[in-house]
């Protein structure tokens, strides 16, 4: 048992002792952990983005980095509360560049993609309940007609497919929360405590 | 529900899950179709084909991802394959140096020839776009600022077409953006190894076969590990996930008959 | 007035190059468009370091306030310095303080921090899963097969379990995703497309 094992079982510890209730102890741990995060941050973005395509570029005498650098500093004046409009510019080409690159994207591999596997999937009895459930579902997300009658129907039926769907995920996020704690459990009983045969 | 039974509730959770991984059975583990064409896909591969892997993840999923992301990473390094990491998100990105720097130097492989780390790169859409066009590009230098050009594996590298397989690493919803930038601009064959929570969102891309595979959290991870005959952490956990579903399972019901018991004795009472 | 005109006018004219460089062939646009998504991803990364600025601007405050609060203010800033110094000054590579931190504290703690969430998961699943309707019902029992089917238990019991997991989860499930994932495509088409013609403006900050 290191002393870098026994630092991380009792930050653990801590952190669990939030299962009591709120104490200092994890009020602790949970700032420490998010300044950590912070410096982190900090540093990973700085190291491995700006310093290596901005810095080293201008480094080198390679002139046009400067004009992202400058894109950059403005989306910084965001904190300033006078000279924040500025910082729109820089968003403005993030926000305006992810949309075009998003149109022609979402087109292909989400609608048409997905159409077409429904709809080539209708050879088979599973298929058909699949395109089913994709136009139910779809109904009942159209909230310009009223949901009476057979629309109203169909609507009800795809939140029966949507129940199904929201069942299926509360399952694997159990799983997925079970497997964190599973980790951090056999940390505790197996490097730290040496309980666990391997 | 009073802090009382809610507290009984945590000790029962906690108590079934240390006793499950106290005194292991070692029950069976069936091996999903998904979890299998993710394997054979890897396993068609040899020493001239590399493997992208994503590290798409926070540092809070480690306890998920970092076994699939092992069991993902020893099968490329035993057939020889040579892997490129990187992250997209922040915390993916020590967290991905530490695993593949670790798995590949248990292995004996070199850096830089067999594998090579690239880093971070924000604005998903922008770096995997970027990586269609011109990997070197998007990654002028690698994790520790050397130059791509510098390694025999960041030599051979240009954009998707020099990568076998995009394997994204996931917490979150990343590998939609691999399929759809990626995979449909550039043909990339990608695959998602996924924490258990995120299954559910990409099953409709794998049954149009936008994805190559899918694994599924640490059910996944040990499915993996039963392939390649090497039980790790995934198989270690099953007993006590095993358990703890069954916990779960019986809370429900008895929360429902609770309930049921409840609205009758209301129902009874004038 | 004339910011917010030149901040639509840099979406407009990103958007509409972003979407027909898709279908140009021509090395010059190609070479812009490999440009503008580098600058993105630039300024995405100075993005970063805005939330970073302000969280650290929030704290420094608190630290000046009296009450207990100081102490754990100053545990974060203490913490954002130490990986900072760390960083900055030894590197980040193997064997460095910054990926020994990482891997020993911060990497643990933020998983010990979410796998709480299995105790409070435990627990909304004895107080809230009620199946009070037929729609809820049908969420529960889908609920049910899934936990039990897709672990080594579910097996163990009966092999009708994990078929039937597997056949909830690529039939139905799969067709309210796939439903959900068009909509929200479709969806998302639409919103760039305002973005693009000038019509959508929230991102210049809620007008």
């Amino acid at each position: 048992m290191t002393i870098e094992v026994t630092l991380t079982a009792l930050l653990t510890l801590a952190i669990y002792s939030f299962l009591a209730g709120d104490n200092p102890f994890y009020r602790f741990a949970e700032h420490l952990l998010v300044g950590l995060t912070i410096g982190y941050t900090l540093v990973v973005t700085i190291k491995s983005v700006i310093w290596p395509q901005c810095a080293i570029p201008i480094g080198n005498g390679q002139l046009s980095a400067i004009i992202p650098l400058v894109l950059g500093l403005l989306i910084l004046l965001r904190l300033s509360r006078s000279l924040a409009p500025w910082s729109r510019i820089p968003l403005a080409l993030v926000v305006g560049g992810g949309a075009g690159v998003a149109i022609p994207a979402m087109l292909q591999a989400r609608v048409l993609s997905q159409m077409e596997a429904t709809i080539s999937g209708t050879g088979s009895v599973t298929g058909w309940i699949v395109l089913i459930g994709v136009v139910t579902t779809l109904t009942y997300f159209v909230f310009t007609r009223e949901h009476r009658g057979a629309w109203g129907a169909a609507a009800r039926g795809g939140r029966l497919f949507m129940m199904v769907f929201f069942g299926a995920t509360f399952a694997y996020t159990v799983m997925s929360r079970v497997a964190l704690l599973i980790g951090r459990l056999e940390f505790l009983l197996g490097d730290w405590l040496g309980l666990l045969r391997t | 529900m009073s802090a009382a039974p809610r507290r009984w509730v945590f000790a029962v959770m906690g108590a079934v899950v240390i006793g499950a991984l106290l005194f292991r059975v070692g029950l069976p583990i069936r091996i999903t179709s998904e979890t299998r064409q993710v394997y054979e896909q890897l396993e068609s591969l040899d020493s001239s084909d590399v493997v992208m892997i994503s590290f798409d993840h926070e540092a809070s999923s480690l306890p998920e991802i970092g076994p699939i992301g092992s069991a993902i990473i020893d099968h490329c390094l035993r057939r020889g394959t040579k892997i490129i990491g990187l992250a997209l998100f922040s915390e993916g990105t020590a967290a991905g140096y530490s695993l593949l720097g670790d798995r590949a130097r248990r292995a004996g492989a070199v850096e830089g020839e067999d594998w090579l780390y690239l880093g971070f790169r924000p604005q998903y859409a922008a770096a995997i776009l970027g990586m269609g066009e011109d990997i070197p590009q998007v990654f002028e230098t690698d994790y520790q600022g050397r130059p791509l050009s510098g390694t025999p594996l960041g030599m051979r590298v240009h954009d998707y077409r020099d990568i076998a397989i995009v394997v994204s690493l996931s917490d979150g919803s990343m590998p939609t953006y691999w399929v759809e930038y990626a995979g449909a601009r550039y043909g990339a064959r990608v695959v998602a190894a996924l924490t258990a929570v995120m299954v559910t969102s990409f099953l409709p891309y794998l049954e149009s076969g936008q994805l190559a595979g899918i694994v599924p959290g640490m059910k996944g991870a040990a499915e993996y590990e039963q392939l390649m005959g090497l039980p790790a952490a995934g198989t270690r956990g099953m007993d006590a996930q095993s358990a703890a579903h069954v916990v779960i399972a019986v809370l429900v019901v008895l929360g429902n008959i609770q309930a049921w018991s409840d609205r009758r004795r209301a129902r009874r009472s004038p | 007035m004339l910011r917010d005109w030149l901040s639509v006018g840099v979406a407009m004219a990103a958007g509409l190059f972003m979407t027909v460089q898709y279908f140009l062939v021509s090395e010059s646009a190609n070479a812009a468009y490999r440009t503008v998504l580098l600058w993105m991803q630039i300024v995405f990364a100075f993005a970063l370091i805005i939330g970073v600025i302000g969280v650290l601007r929030i704290h420094l405050k608190k630290l000046s306030r009296p009450g207990s609060g100081r102490i754990y203010s100053g545990t974060l800033l203490a913490g954002a310095v130490l990986m900072s110094v760390f960083g900055f000054s030894g590197g980040i590579e193997r064997g460095s303080a910054f990926l020994w931190v990482f891997d020993n504290l911060q990497a643990p703690m933020q998983s010990t921090v979410f796998s709480l969430l299995a105790f409070y998961v435990a627990s909304a699943a004895y107080r809230g899963f009620r199946a009070r309707s037929m729609e809820s019902a049908v969420l529960v029992i889908a609920a049910l097969i899934v936990l039990i089917g897709r672990v080594p238990v579910g097996e163990w019991l009966s092999p009708h379990i994990p078929e039937s997991a597997d056949w909830i989860l690529n039939v139905p499930a799969l067709a309210a995703k796939r439903a959900i994932l068009i909509g929200i495509g479709l969806g998302m088409i639409a919103t760039s497309l305002k973005v693009i013609a000038g019509l959508e403006r929230t991102y210049l900050g809620g007008r």
